[in-house]
Protein backbone atom coordinates (compact mmCIF):
# COMPACT_ATOMS: atom_id res chain seq x y z
CA UNK A 1 0.00 0.00 0.00
CA UNK A 2 1.32 3.11 -0.99
CA UNK A 3 -0.92 4.92 1.80
CA UNK A 4 0.83 5.55 5.72
CA UNK A 5 -1.71 6.89 8.03
CA UNK A 6 0.13 8.66 10.83
CA UNK A 7 -1.75 7.33 13.62
CA UNK A 8 -0.24 9.97 16.27
CA UNK A 9 -1.92 13.11 14.11
CA UNK A 10 -4.07 10.98 11.48
CA UNK A 11 -2.70 12.70 8.98
CA UNK A 12 -1.78 11.00 5.45
CA UNK A 13 2.09 10.83 5.11
CA UNK A 14 2.13 9.97 1.27
CA UNK A 15 0.16 10.95 -1.62
CA UNK A 16 -2.36 7.91 -1.84
CA UNK A 17 -2.62 7.22 -5.74
CA UNK A 18 -6.55 8.64 -6.31
CA UNK A 19 -9.44 6.77 -8.27
CA UNK A 20 -12.11 8.95 -8.78
CA UNK A 21 -9.93 12.31 -9.56
CA UNK A 22 -7.68 10.49 -12.05
CA UNK A 23 -10.61 8.95 -13.49
CA UNK A 24 -12.07 12.32 -14.50
CA UNK A 25 -9.32 14.11 -15.50
CA UNK A 26 -8.64 11.28 -18.03
CA UNK A 27 -12.01 12.01 -19.37
CA UNK A 28 -12.27 15.70 -19.11
CA UNK A 29 -8.97 15.95 -20.73
CA UNK A 30 -9.50 14.07 -23.69
CA UNK A 31 -12.99 16.04 -24.18
CA UNK A 32 -11.10 18.90 -24.23
CA UNK A 33 -8.23 17.24 -26.63
CA UNK A 34 -10.65 16.28 -29.47
CA UNK A 35 -12.52 19.34 -28.92
CA UNK A 36 -9.37 21.40 -29.53
CA UNK A 37 -7.65 18.89 -32.45
CA UNK A 38 -11.07 19.31 -34.40
CA UNK A 39 -11.15 23.10 -34.12
CA UNK A 40 -7.52 23.44 -34.95
CA UNK A 41 -8.05 21.15 -38.17
CA UNK A 42 -11.28 22.68 -39.23
CA UNK A 43 -9.20 26.36 -38.63
CA UNK A 44 -6.38 24.68 -40.62
CA UNK A 45 -9.09 23.76 -43.74
CA UNK A 46 -11.03 26.67 -43.71
CA UNK A 47 -8.09 29.48 -42.94
CA UNK A 48 -5.13 28.19 -44.00
CA UNK A 49 -1.61 29.66 -43.36
CA UNK A 50 0.48 29.55 -45.57
CA UNK A 51 4.11 30.52 -44.04
CA UNK A 52 5.91 30.55 -41.10
CA UNK A 53 5.16 33.89 -39.97
CA UNK A 54 1.69 33.55 -40.51
CA UNK A 55 1.42 30.62 -38.16
CA UNK A 56 3.66 32.58 -35.23
CA UNK A 57 1.58 35.37 -35.02
CA UNK A 58 -1.70 32.78 -34.94
CA UNK A 59 -0.22 31.33 -32.13
CA UNK A 60 0.99 34.61 -30.65
CA UNK A 61 -2.87 35.27 -30.35
CA UNK A 62 -3.64 35.03 -26.58
CA UNK A 63 -6.73 33.37 -26.79
CA UNK A 64 -4.65 30.97 -28.90
CA UNK A 65 -1.93 31.05 -26.67
CA UNK A 66 -4.41 29.80 -23.64
CA UNK A 67 -6.28 27.22 -26.28
CA UNK A 68 -3.06 25.38 -26.88
CA UNK A 69 -1.54 25.56 -23.08
CA UNK A 70 -4.57 24.66 -22.02
CA UNK A 71 -4.50 21.55 -24.89
CA UNK A 72 -0.56 20.96 -23.48
CA UNK A 73 -2.38 20.59 -19.84
CA UNK A 74 -4.61 18.30 -20.99
CA UNK A 75 -2.48 16.27 -22.83
CA UNK A 76 0.11 15.93 -20.01
CA UNK A 77 -2.48 15.48 -17.28
CA UNK A 78 -3.67 12.40 -19.88
CA UNK A 79 -0.51 11.45 -20.39
CA UNK A 80 0.30 10.82 -16.76
CA UNK A 81 -2.94 8.99 -15.54
CA UNK A 82 -2.33 6.76 -18.34
CA UNK A 83 1.07 5.77 -17.64
CA UNK A 84 0.33 5.70 -14.29
CA UNK A 85 -2.40 2.93 -15.01
CA UNK A 86 0.32 0.99 -16.18
CA UNK A 87 3.17 1.28 -13.66
CA UNK A 88 0.25 0.53 -11.04
CA UNK A 89 -0.44 -2.33 -12.83
CA UNK A 90 3.20 -3.77 -14.13
CA UNK A 91 5.80 -1.91 -11.88
CA UNK A 92 6.85 -4.75 -9.52
CA UNK A 93 8.13 -4.57 -6.71
CA UNK A 94 6.11 -1.59 -5.02
CA UNK A 95 9.79 0.33 -4.85
CA UNK A 96 10.42 -0.04 -8.87
CA UNK A 97 6.97 1.17 -9.17
CA UNK A 98 7.53 4.40 -6.89
CA UNK A 99 10.93 5.34 -8.83
CA UNK A 100 9.39 4.70 -11.77
CA UNK A 101 6.15 7.26 -11.03
CA UNK A 102 8.43 9.94 -10.05
CA UNK A 103 10.96 9.35 -13.34
CA UNK A 104 7.49 10.12 -15.64
CA UNK A 105 6.58 12.90 -13.02
CA UNK A 106 9.62 14.75 -13.29
CA UNK A 107 9.74 13.96 -16.93
CA UNK A 108 6.34 15.33 -17.65
CA UNK A 109 6.88 18.65 -15.59
CA UNK A 110 10.06 19.11 -17.69
CA UNK A 111 8.11 18.40 -20.93
CA UNK A 112 5.50 21.27 -19.19
CA UNK A 113 7.56 23.43 -18.60
CA UNK A 114 9.25 23.31 -21.96
CA UNK A 115 6.08 23.93 -23.51
CA UNK A 116 5.19 26.62 -21.21
CA UNK A 117 8.39 28.73 -22.11
CA UNK A 118 7.78 28.27 -25.74
CA UNK A 119 4.03 29.97 -24.97
CA UNK A 120 5.97 32.86 -23.16
CA UNK A 121 8.43 33.39 -25.77
CA UNK A 122 5.74 33.80 -28.07
CA UNK A 123 4.43 36.51 -25.80
CA UNK A 124 7.57 38.83 -25.74
CA UNK B 1 -15.20 -35.93 -29.95
CA UNK B 2 -12.28 -34.87 -28.88
CA UNK B 3 -11.57 -33.01 -25.90
CA UNK B 4 -8.55 -31.64 -24.17
CA UNK B 5 -8.56 -31.21 -20.71
CA UNK B 6 -6.02 -29.92 -18.54
CA UNK B 7 -4.35 -31.87 -15.70
CA UNK B 8 -2.53 -31.14 -12.62
CA UNK B 9 -2.03 -33.27 -9.49
CA UNK B 10 0.54 -30.96 -7.08
CA UNK B 11 1.89 -34.51 -5.72
CA UNK B 12 3.01 -35.17 -8.93
CA UNK B 13 3.58 -32.64 -11.33
CA UNK B 14 5.37 -30.10 -12.10
CA UNK B 15 3.25 -27.89 -13.91
CA UNK B 16 -0.10 -28.20 -15.85
CA UNK B 17 -0.57 -30.89 -18.88
CA UNK B 18 -2.95 -31.35 -21.78
CA UNK B 19 -4.43 -35.13 -21.71
CA UNK B 20 -6.46 -35.97 -24.56
CA UNK B 21 -9.87 -37.86 -24.12
CA UNK B 22 -11.94 -39.60 -27.21
CA UNK B 23 -15.59 -39.87 -26.52
CA UNK B 24 -18.48 -41.08 -28.06
CA UNK B 25 -21.13 -38.08 -27.84
CA UNK B 26 -24.53 -40.14 -26.85
CA UNK B 27 -28.44 -38.82 -27.33
CA UNK B 28 -27.82 -38.15 -23.38
CA UNK B 29 -24.81 -36.33 -23.90
CA UNK B 30 -26.40 -32.50 -23.99
CA UNK B 31 -23.96 -30.41 -21.95
CA UNK B 32 -20.76 -30.45 -21.61
CA UNK B 33 -20.80 -31.58 -18.06
CA UNK B 34 -22.75 -34.42 -18.92
CA UNK B 35 -19.49 -35.22 -21.21
CA UNK B 36 -17.33 -34.55 -17.97
CA UNK B 37 -18.50 -36.76 -15.98
CA UNK B 38 -18.85 -39.51 -18.33
CA UNK B 39 -14.90 -39.26 -18.40
CA UNK B 40 -14.58 -38.83 -15.01
CA UNK B 41 -16.75 -42.18 -15.18
CA UNK B 42 -14.08 -43.68 -17.14
CA UNK B 43 -11.26 -42.18 -15.36
CA UNK B 44 -11.99 -41.16 -12.04
CA UNK B 45 -8.56 -39.27 -11.50
CA UNK B 46 -10.32 -36.28 -13.23
CA UNK B 47 -11.10 -33.61 -10.69
CA UNK B 48 -13.91 -30.56 -10.91
CA UNK B 49 -16.31 -29.10 -9.04
CA UNK B 50 -19.74 -29.14 -9.81
CA UNK B 51 -23.43 -29.15 -7.81
CA UNK B 52 -26.40 -28.35 -9.18
CA UNK B 53 -26.04 -28.92 -12.88
CA UNK B 54 -28.79 -26.38 -13.94
CA UNK B 55 -26.59 -22.90 -14.01
CA UNK B 56 -27.75 -21.59 -10.46
CA UNK B 57 -24.61 -22.63 -7.87
CA UNK B 58 -21.74 -21.65 -10.16
CA UNK B 59 -20.03 -24.57 -9.31
CA UNK B 60 -18.61 -26.23 -12.35
CA UNK B 61 -17.13 -22.63 -13.82
CA UNK B 62 -13.71 -23.36 -16.43
CA UNK B 63 -12.41 -22.23 -19.31
CA UNK B 64 -14.02 -23.26 -22.48
CA UNK B 65 -12.18 -23.23 -25.61
CA UNK B 66 -10.83 -20.20 -24.41
CA UNK B 67 -13.74 -18.68 -23.16
CA UNK B 68 -14.65 -19.25 -19.61
CA UNK B 69 -18.66 -20.68 -18.81
CA UNK B 70 -20.50 -23.00 -16.67
CA UNK B 71 -19.65 -26.90 -18.00
CA UNK B 72 -23.21 -27.55 -16.91
CA UNK B 73 -25.27 -25.28 -19.54
CA UNK B 74 -22.86 -25.13 -22.16
CA UNK B 75 -24.42 -27.10 -25.00
CA UNK B 76 -22.39 -29.89 -26.49
CA UNK B 77 -23.31 -29.52 -30.07
CA UNK B 78 -21.83 -25.57 -29.78
CA UNK B 79 -18.46 -26.73 -29.06
CA UNK B 80 -16.04 -27.09 -31.80
CA UNK B 81 -12.90 -29.42 -31.56
CA UNK B 82 -10.88 -30.34 -30.09
CA UNK B 83 -12.55 -28.95 -27.07
CA UNK B 84 -9.93 -27.77 -24.57
CA UNK B 85 -10.88 -27.57 -21.06
CA UNK B 86 -8.74 -25.52 -18.84
CA UNK B 87 -9.02 -24.27 -14.94
CA UNK B 88 -10.37 -20.56 -14.63
CA UNK B 89 -7.56 -18.50 -15.84
CA UNK B 90 -5.68 -16.38 -13.27
CA UNK B 91 -6.36 -18.47 -9.88
CA UNK B 92 -4.36 -20.90 -8.28
CA UNK B 93 -5.07 -24.22 -9.49
CA UNK B 94 -5.30 -27.06 -6.58
CA UNK B 95 -5.88 -29.94 -8.69
CA UNK B 96 -7.50 -30.48 -12.43
CA UNK B 97 -10.26 -27.87 -13.51
CA UNK B 98 -10.32 -27.11 -9.35
CA UNK B 99 -8.88 -23.57 -8.60
CA UNK B 100 -8.98 -21.86 -5.35
CA UNK B 101 -10.96 -19.17 -4.58
CA UNK B 102 -10.28 -17.88 -1.44
CA UNK B 103 -8.60 -13.89 -3.34
CA UNK B 104 -12.00 -13.83 -5.07
CA UNK B 105 -14.50 -14.41 -1.67
CA UNK B 106 -11.77 -11.82 -0.04
CA UNK B 107 -12.81 -9.35 -2.52
CA UNK B 108 -16.87 -10.47 -2.09
CA UNK B 109 -16.56 -10.36 1.62
CA UNK B 110 -14.70 -6.37 1.15
CA UNK B 111 -17.69 -4.85 -0.22
CA UNK B 112 -19.84 -6.15 2.56
CA UNK B 113 -22.36 -8.23 0.57
CA UNK B 114 -24.98 -7.55 3.35
CA UNK B 115 -27.57 -5.45 4.02
CA UNK B 116 -27.18 -2.44 6.09
CA UNK B 117 -29.64 -0.23 8.28
CA UNK B 118 -29.13 1.48 11.09
CA UNK B 119 -32.44 2.29 11.63
CA UNK B 120 -34.86 0.19 13.85
CA UNK B 121 -36.69 -2.41 12.34
CA UNK B 122 -40.44 -1.66 10.89
CA UNK B 123 -42.86 -4.12 12.82
CA UNK B 124 -43.00 -5.88 9.59
CA UNK B 125 -40.13 -5.32 6.57
CA UNK B 126 -38.40 -2.83 4.93
CA UNK B 127 -40.65 -2.02 1.78
CA UNK B 128 -39.78 -0.65 -1.56
CA UNK B 129 -41.29 0.59 -4.46
CA UNK B 130 -41.39 -1.36 -7.43
CA UNK B 131 -39.23 1.37 -8.99
CA UNK B 132 -36.90 1.07 -6.10
CA UNK B 133 -36.72 -2.81 -6.15
CA UNK B 134 -36.19 -2.62 -10.72
CA UNK B 135 -32.68 -1.24 -9.48
CA UNK B 136 -31.36 -4.59 -8.07
CA UNK B 137 -32.48 -6.54 -11.62
CA UNK B 138 -29.71 -7.13 -13.41
CA UNK B 139 -27.48 -7.07 -10.17
CA UNK B 140 -28.89 -9.63 -7.49
CA UNK B 141 -28.92 -12.76 -10.47
CA UNK B 142 -24.91 -13.00 -10.08
CA UNK B 143 -24.43 -16.27 -8.92
CA UNK B 144 -20.24 -16.32 -8.04
CA UNK B 145 -19.13 -18.35 -10.21
CA UNK B 146 -16.06 -16.47 -10.85
CA UNK B 147 -16.37 -16.23 -14.70
CA UNK B 148 -16.00 -12.77 -15.17
CA UNK B 149 -13.30 -11.93 -12.31
CA UNK B 150 -10.93 -14.58 -13.57
CA UNK B 151 -11.30 -13.29 -17.39
CA UNK B 152 -10.62 -9.67 -16.36
CA UNK B 153 -6.37 -8.87 -17.24
CA UNK B 154 -7.19 -6.18 -14.38
CA UNK B 155 -7.60 -8.77 -11.75
CA UNK B 156 -5.27 -11.05 -12.76
CA UNK B 157 -2.52 -8.27 -11.99
CA UNK B 158 -4.27 -7.22 -9.03
CA UNK B 159 -6.47 -9.87 -7.74
CA UNK B 160 -5.48 -8.65 -4.05
CA UNK B 161 -5.81 -4.76 -4.55
CA UNK B 162 -8.82 -5.07 -7.20
CA UNK B 163 -12.10 -6.15 -6.16
CA UNK B 164 -12.98 -7.30 -9.64
CA UNK B 165 -16.30 -7.12 -11.41
CA UNK B 166 -18.05 -10.27 -9.47
CA UNK B 167 -17.25 -8.17 -6.09
CA UNK B 168 -18.30 -4.89 -8.14
CA UNK B 169 -21.35 -5.91 -9.20
CA UNK B 170 -22.52 -7.19 -5.61
CA UNK B 171 -21.28 -3.98 -4.02
CA UNK B 172 -23.79 -2.17 -6.85
CA UNK B 173 -26.33 -4.25 -5.49
CA UNK B 174 -26.20 -3.14 -2.13
CA UNK B 175 -25.27 0.55 -3.67
CA UNK B 176 -28.64 0.99 -5.13
CA UNK B 177 -30.48 -0.87 -2.48
CA UNK B 178 -33.31 1.66 -1.31
CA UNK B 179 -32.80 0.02 1.92
CA UNK B 180 -29.29 0.53 2.80
CA UNK B 181 -27.99 3.45 4.66
CA UNK B 182 -24.56 3.04 4.42
CA UNK B 183 -24.06 4.13 0.53
CA UNK B 184 -21.24 6.61 1.23
CA UNK B 185 -19.42 4.21 3.28
CA UNK B 186 -19.55 1.61 0.69
CA UNK B 187 -18.55 4.35 -1.77
CA UNK B 188 -15.98 5.92 -0.06
CA UNK B 189 -15.00 2.05 0.51
CA UNK B 190 -14.42 1.23 -3.00
CA UNK B 191 -12.55 4.77 -4.07
CA UNK B 192 -8.48 4.93 -4.60
CA UNK B 193 -6.61 3.66 -7.76
CA UNK B 194 -6.89 0.22 -6.96
CA UNK B 195 -10.36 -0.90 -5.64
CA UNK B 196 -12.65 0.14 -8.42
CA UNK B 197 -10.76 1.94 -10.68
CA UNK B 198 -8.29 -0.63 -11.82
CA UNK B 199 -11.10 -1.34 -13.82
CA UNK B 200 -10.03 -0.25 -17.76
CA UNK B 201 -13.84 -1.40 -19.39
CA UNK B 202 -12.47 -3.99 -21.43
CA UNK B 203 -16.01 -5.62 -20.84
CA UNK B 204 -14.40 -9.20 -21.49
CA UNK B 205 -16.78 -9.63 -17.82
CA UNK B 206 -20.18 -8.87 -19.60
CA UNK B 207 -19.03 -10.69 -22.70
CA UNK B 208 -18.48 -13.77 -20.40
CA UNK B 209 -21.36 -13.56 -17.82
CA UNK B 210 -23.37 -17.16 -17.81
CA UNK B 211 -26.48 -15.66 -16.47
CA UNK B 212 -26.15 -12.70 -18.78
CA UNK B 213 -24.99 -9.97 -16.58
CA UNK B 214 -23.34 -6.46 -17.54
CA UNK B 215 -20.67 -6.07 -14.77
CA UNK B 216 -19.27 -3.24 -16.35
CA UNK B 217 -22.12 -1.37 -16.68
CA UNK B 218 -22.85 -1.92 -12.69
CA UNK B 219 -19.25 -0.41 -12.34
CA UNK B 220 -20.38 2.58 -15.08
CA UNK B 221 -23.26 3.02 -12.54
CA UNK B 222 -20.99 3.33 -9.36
CA UNK B 223 -18.72 5.61 -10.88
CA UNK B 224 -21.79 8.02 -11.95
CA UNK B 225 -22.94 7.47 -8.36
CA UNK B 226 -19.71 8.49 -6.94
CA UNK B 227 -20.13 11.47 -9.08
CA UNK B 228 -23.41 12.48 -7.65
CA UNK B 229 -24.92 11.67 -10.84
CA UNK B 230 -28.45 9.07 -10.35
CA UNK B 231 -27.64 7.53 -13.94
CA UNK B 232 -29.75 5.43 -15.65
CA UNK B 233 -32.96 4.69 -13.30
CA UNK B 234 -34.06 1.18 -13.43
CA UNK B 235 -32.55 -2.29 -14.08
CA UNK B 236 -29.21 -2.66 -15.31
CA UNK B 237 -29.24 -3.73 -18.88
CA UNK B 238 -28.60 -8.19 -19.54
CA UNK B 239 -27.65 -9.96 -22.36
CA UNK B 240 -29.29 -13.41 -23.62
CA UNK B 241 -26.94 -15.98 -23.44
Amino acid sequence: MMAHGNERTGRTMRTRPTGLPAWLVQRASAVYMLVFLIGVLGLAVLYPLHSYAEWKSWVARPTVTVAIALFFAALLSHMWVGLRDVLLDYARPASLRQALLWVVALGLCAAGLAMAWLLVLQQV
Amino acid sequence: MKFSISRYNPDQDDKPYLQDYDIDILPSDRMLLDVLLRIKAQDNSLSLRKSCREGVCGSDAMNINGKNGLACITRVKDLKEPVVLRPLPGFPIIRDLIVDMTQFFKQYDSVKPWLINDEPPPEKERLQSPAERDKLNGAYECILCACCSSQCPSYWWNPEKFVGPAGLIQAYRFIFDSRDTATEVRLENLDGAYRLFRCRTIMNCSEVCPKGLEPSHAIEMIRLNMLKDPGDSGALPTHSV
